[in-house]
């Protein structure tokens, strides 16, 4: 008979690999819908609205997979213990959400503030 | 519950820490600590199969896991789908972490804690950016409607 740890990895396995595994599967074939993952919304003066690739998201998306996989290489190296992630990897990351989000922020809500000026 | 998903999951539990309790020879003791973990153990098992079953069949709906509604449509986020994937690193490696050591819970150093709340705060913020222009695009809807009836 399994003992109950082992039995417990196994089980944690096929939870979180199964979740893992569905989650993709879902997005390869187009159920969890990825459409217009890098466009982002612009507004002109007037008013109107359009949407184009936009470079934060992209870079965001670059760095986020970098990050994830370092820290995954690195777990998998030495499944011990918790990583130490370099301060400079945090600053990165925290850099590069802080260009998306300032550059969200400044597409989204630059009218309001030009309407708020007139 | 109305589900039979579940009642048979408790039955089966219940069901194995019974067989253990009864026909698998040791110490009492010992019998009622096994009885307990298998049961316990294929209980939770059971209940999060029931919640991949029913996410990979549709039942229990995921596919706008990463929309964000934007101007009256709805597109793909980029700081739910980077949510998403630290969330699965950071558990994918406690996982291989608790695996591996055999003594106690790791201790998650204050760098991996940094890192979620990097990621949930850029989360947080873009719905807030995103619910402040939505409000913003309504406001104008009905200023619009407002000058049409005049």
């Amino acid at each position: 008979m399994l003992s109950p740890s082992t039995l417990a990895s196994w089980e944690g396995l096929i939870l979180i690999g199964g979740l893992i595994g569905i989650v993709v599967w879902k997005m390869m074939t187009g159920e969890i819908s990825l459409e217009q993952l890098f466009e982002g919304e612009t507004r002109a003066r007037d008013g109107t609205r359009s949407s184009d690739v936009s470079g934060g998201r992209v870079q965001v998306f670059l760095v986020t997979v970098f990050v994830a996989l370092y820290y995954l290489m690195q777990v998998i190296h030495n499944p011990k213990e918790f990583p130490e992630v370099p301060t400079s990897v945090v600053g990165v990351l925290a850099g590069s959400h802080a260009v998306y989000l300032g550059g969200k922020a400044r597409a989204m809500l630059l009218s309001r503030f030009r309407n708020f000026l007139k | 519950m109305k589900t039979i998903e579940f009642w048979i999951s408790l039955v089966g539990a219940i069901l194995v820490a019974f067989i253990i309790a009864i026909w698998v020879p040791g110490d009492p003791k010992d019998k009622v600590a096994h009885a307990i973990e298998y049961g316990g153990l294929i209980i939770v098992f059971l209940f999060g199969f029931m919640i991949l079953a029913g996410i990979a069949s549709g039942k229990i709906d995921i596919s706008r896991i990463l929309e964000e509604k934007s101007n009256g449509d709805s597109k793909a986020s980029m700081s739910r789908f980077q949510l998403l994937i630290f969330t699965f690193v950071i558990a994918l490696s406690l996982f291989l972490i608790v695996v591996n050591r055999t003594t106690e819970f790791p201790d998650i150093p204050t760098n991996v804690l940094l890192l979620l709340g990097i990621s949930a705060t850029t989360y947080g913020v873009s719905k807030g950016i995103q619910a402040g222009a939505t409000s913003e695009s309504d406001d104008e809807e009905k200023a619009g409607e407002g000058a049409e009836k005049k």
